[in-house]
């Protein structure tokens, strides 16, 4: 492990073996990246229980679906989706990261810190783009 | 889980290759229909290609999204509530994939 990523706060003379939890630690982007992908995942768990609650309420037929389309189409609406959009967005990216790992490849901490601003960088504009395609196509920019 | 680690391990790699496709159809699709109507999106869903890989892309995520949620539960529940937790995961999934597929075959015909 590269100096920077087991960096501890407290001073060496009251270091003692701790537990590696979060607050131990200073923060990396590597770390940034693998806490995010866990709390997309953990996002992305209940979106899908919503995307099947969707999937659900398109039986129940137009009238008993409208509240569903009104509040979608709402600003608290959009931002979830956003979300949603985001989160989805970073999971696949970061996972193909994982994906790569799971090759062998870039694993030292130089690819791996290039690779994790990479995803942070690239899952905002990718997203933004969905986002903004989106929005577009409803006429609402 | 201890005898099933490996099976799991692969599992959870073959459903993440399975989503990057399924999801940038997925993505593809949200953006395509955004401020659709209600007519539109059901007569969307109402061709089987479409039903079939929203289906197959919310099972996907379902199973695959369990083995995550496992290995969170895993890391930060220790003993008494595990298998509890771990129960609880499996209904959320199967009731997700139980209600798509009845919603869409509902939609289809």
């Amino acid at each position: 492990m590269a100096k920077g990523a087991m960096q501890s706060k407290q001073s060496p003379v009251t270091a003692r073996p701790l537990s590696p939890h979060l607050q131990v630690w200073g923060w990396t982007v590597t770390m940034a990246s693998s806490i995010t992908h866990r709390a997309t995942g953990v996002a992305l768990y209940s979106g899908t229980i919503l995307l099947a609650f969707w999937v659900y309420g398109l039986t129940l037929g137009p009238a008993k679906f409208q509240p569903i389309g009104v509040f979608l189409t709402s600003p608290i609406g959009i931002a979830i989706l956003a979300g949603y959009v985001w989160a989805l967005v970073f999971h696949l990216m970061n996972g193909l990261r994982h994906l790569y790992w799971d090759s062998g490849r870039g694993l030292n901490y130089a690819t791996a810190k290039t690779t994790a601003w990479a995803v942070f960088v690239g899952s905002f504009i990718v997203a933004a783009v969905i986002v903004g395609a989106g929005l577009a196509a409803r006429g609402a920019v | 889980m201890a005898s099933k680690g490996t099976s799991t391990f692969i599992f959870q790699r073959l459903t993440a290759v399975l989503l990057l496709p399924l999801t940038l159809w997925f993505l593809f699709n949200v953006v395509a229909h955004a401020g659709a109507s209600f007519s539109a999106t059901t007569g969307w869903l109402s061709a089987p290609i479409n039903a079939i890989l929203l289906g197959i892309f919310i099972t996907t995520g379902a199973l695959h999204m369990r083995i995550g949620m496992m290995e969170i539960i895993e890391d930060y529940i220790h003993g008494g509530l595990n298998g509890t937790l771990n129960l609880i995961n499996w209904v959320v999934v199967i009731a997700i994939i139980a209600v798509t597929w009845w919603s869409l075959f509902s939609l289809a015909f």
